[in-house]
């Protein structure tokens, strides 16, 4: 049974086997050394023990477990203030209307201006997913899980959530909007800037990007039609979190033009359908498969279980479903439908 | 005699032709005879002192005396941008660096800047077809050193001059192709005319505002920021042998180069000398190759002339001058003129007559201390 749960420090060597056994990049804020994901492993427990001050920063993350053996198939993760209390920069996109009245022209130019506005905002991050399990439900579970631990932890999170959806990269590795505007500034390919971005303090960002907008019409073809779209691997991952209510706006990505999804956390689709109820046991797994999870941070737990029947406040789930919640009847849950 | 006088209404007619065969790249005088007429008014007014100093546009004739007929022409604005706004981009460097990655890139930036306004510039150089070369460039370009050197206070301290940029013989500019067309969809050779016709400010407000980083463009139209187009290279070479430097401001259309230079160090100011006319009757070969030429000027703001006399008329108070010359120049014996080379050398006679004009005043100015320490005058 596939079972969403907070990482632990004992998760790293199997994190690590599954970020290097991904083609291609396709988390960037996950770390791939050992001392650096000890430290994000560290942090997250930390966040999660964190019970009372909800003004700090927290990085949260979780892992997708196969509860029968034991072995992980992905990651989620949750920065509740994204930037972590630096900066966290994006390009907005932008128009301007270059007219004059007596040449009777008018013309919209389209400007990536350099923008702050997200920081600070409830991020979502750090998803991976072993391949062979991105078209089934354990991809939606965990995925949507993290929205089960904001619709349940909600002061912990902001009035707003977005997700940076990675961009366009080329079988060859490369970055057409990269090649076209951040080589020039920062004077190194794609992998090496996406992992400073990673690891070190946003302080390089600031010291190398360049301070003014940028004209869209001076940028490559490839970089311009490259901007605001998504990795074609990132597909299903960004259809879904429009499903959940997310929605393209007007940020991309500063590295590779790929665009930045928002919502407004209360309207999150999971967020509005999850309900609680009390926990009751069933017989067969006949019934309707649904989202559900319990625990509160560190103990929290979210599965795929089917229900057979919800009456009023109460919901009867598999007993197998309890362990591995490590709930028992009468406790208190949550459930949404898939 | 090739004689520089102020433009008149009757030159309408030789400037228009002129401009219509200058062909494209031309700008600021098109073959247009509305705007030619009212350039033409606009330097009437100027050399009459009708209009404010700072809106002053000096245009100069170049008249083939015999003929009657303007064989070219050059002119000074006053002072640029007081209108219209007065665009260009200025060429410089912004650096990002970083300490922790060892990274330190220096990106050439053009920035929009309205810097030049309130500058005097010096502009509108045309030379008719068959009078090229025998140095009637050169007085064309270099009379206006003396209307600024002796009329300064009509003026800014600094002047400059807008050299055309590159641009292939289809009149394709690869700046505008790369930069200017993506924000105002038109053919160089069009925005060119437009700005020509006054509309150059119109165009520049369509233009990016923001920082322009040079990589983000392509190789060719790097290549040409500051760089003046083959046909206006003598014109430059010209201008930095007066001491005009390329001062950082680019074209914001073909990205040619301005060069500036203080009033006080252009180089036919800093070596002209004042003497007084003697009229001579007695004939004279004035045919002498223009490096033994001076440009004469009788230093007469609204009857300016400049022509050429041989170096050897140049005695060390007076200047002797053939009657039909004193004549052109509107000018007779005793009157002050303003002496400059035509053609620099390294050695001209005219510096060595210059130190003895100044061990000449040193005498003069010690017998008049002896005559008023003694009562005479």
């Amino acid at each position: 049974m596939w079972r969403v749960r907070p990482a632990k420090l004992d998760d790293l060597q199997q994190i690590l086997d599954l970020t290097s056994a991904q083609s291609g990049r396709l988390s960037s804020t996950l770390p791939n050394t050992q001392s650096a994901l000890t430290k994000k492993l560290q942090q997250s427990q930390a966040s999660f023990a964190n019970k009372t001050d909800t003004s700090t920063p927290r990085r949260l993350l979780f892992v997708l477990e196969d509860t029968d053996t034991g072995q992980l198939a992905g990651t989620a993760g949750i920065d509740t203030r994204a930037g972590n209390g630096q900066p966290f920069y994006n390009y907005r996109r932008d128009y301007l209307i270059h007219a004059s009245h007596e040449l009777n022209v008018s013309r919209r130019v389209e400007v990536l201006y350099p923008s702050h506005a997200l920081t600070d905002l409830t991020l979502l991050c750090a998803f991976t997913l072993k391949p062979d399990l991105r078209n089934t439900p354990a991809f939606e579970l965990l995925s949507r899980a993290r929205m089960m631990f904001i619709a349940s932890h909600r002061e912990w999170f902001t009035n707003r959530t977005v997700v940076e959806i990675q961009g366009i990269q080329h079988e060859s590795g490369e970055v057409p909007f990269w090649d076209s505007l951040g080589r020039h500034f920062f004077n190194m390919d794609f992998e090496t800037a996406d992992q400073h971005s990673g690891q070190l303090s946003k302080t390089f960002i600031a010291e190398l990007m360049p301070p003014n907008p940028i004209y869209v019409t001076l940028l490559s073809e490839a970089a311009q039609e490259a901007l605001g779209e998504p990795h074609p691997l990132t597909r299903p991952n960004y259809d879904l979190l429009q499903r959940e209510g997310f929605l393209p706006g007007c940020y991309v990505d500063i590295f590779d033009g790929g665009p930045v999804l928002e919502a407004r956390t209360d309207t999150l689709k999971t967020v509005v359908t999850s309900q609680p109820k009390t926990l009751h046991g069933s017989e067969g797994l006949d019934g309707e498969t649904c989202l559900i999870s319990a625990g509160e941070a560190q103990d929290f737990r979210c599965l795929l279980t089917s229900v057979s029947e919800t009456l009023a406040d109460d919901v009867k789930v598999p007993v197998s479903t309890w362990r591995a919640l490590d709930r028992s009847a009468g406790d208190r849950v949550r459930i949404s439908p898939l | 005699m090739l004689l520089i006088r102020p433009l008149q209404e009757n030159d309408l007619d030789d400037l228009y032709g002129m401009a219509q065969n200058a062909g494209k790249g031309l700008t600021t005088l098109p073959a247009d005879r509305e705007l030619l007429q009212r350039k033409i008014e606009r330097t009437r007014e100027s050399f009459n002192q009708r209009c404010a100093p700072e809106a002053g546009l000096y245009l100069f004739a170049l008249e083939e005396t015999q003929s009657g007929k303007t064989v070219g022409i050059s002119g000074i604005e006053a002072r640029v941008g007081l209108e219209e706004v007065f665009y260009n981009y200025r060429l410089s460097v912004t650096v990002n660096a970083s300490r922790e990655l060892g990274v330190h890139v220096r990106t050439p930036t053009l920035h929009l800047s309205n810097d030049m306004t309130d500058t005097t510039e010096i502009c509108s150089l045309l030379l008719a077809g068959g009078y090229q070369g025998g140095g009637n460039g050169l007085l064309l370009s270099r009379c206006r050193f003396m209307f600024l050197d002796d009329f300064r206070k009509h003026f800014s301290e600094k002047v400059f001059a807008e050299m055309r940029g590159v641009s292939d013989k289809d009149g394709r500019s690869p700046l505008w192709d790369a930069l200017g067309s993506k924000f105002f969809d038109m053919e160089f050779s069009q925005a060119d005319m437009l700005s020509g016709l006054g509309n150059k400010s119109f165009i520049a407000e369509l233009m990016p505002k923001y920082p322009i980083y040079l990589p983000m463009l392509p190789e060719e139209a790097r290549a040409v920021i500051g760089m003046v187009h083959d046909n206006t290279r003598p014109a430059l070479k010209m201008l930095q042998a007066e001491g005009f430097n390329f001062n950082g401001m680019v074209d914001i259309f073909d990205g040619g180069p301005a060069v500036e230079a203080f009033v006080n160090n252009i180089r036919t100011v800093r070596e002209s000398i004042n003497r007084h006319a003697m009229v001579v009757n007695k004939p004279m070969n004035l045919d002498v190759p223009p490096e033994q030429r001076v440009m004469i000027s009788n230093r007469s703001f609204r009857d300016f002339r400049v022509t050429t006399l041989p170096m050897e008329c140049i005695g060390p108070d007076t200047v002797s001058i053939p009657r039909e010359v004193a004549d052109a120049l509107l000018i007779e014996s005793g009157d002050p003129v303003r002496l400059a080379p035509l053609k620099e050398s390294a050695l001209s006679p005219i510096h060595i007559l210059k130190g003895q004009e100044s061990e000449d005043e040193k005498i003069l100015d010690r017998v008049r201390h002896y005559r008023n320490r003694h009562g005479q005058d």
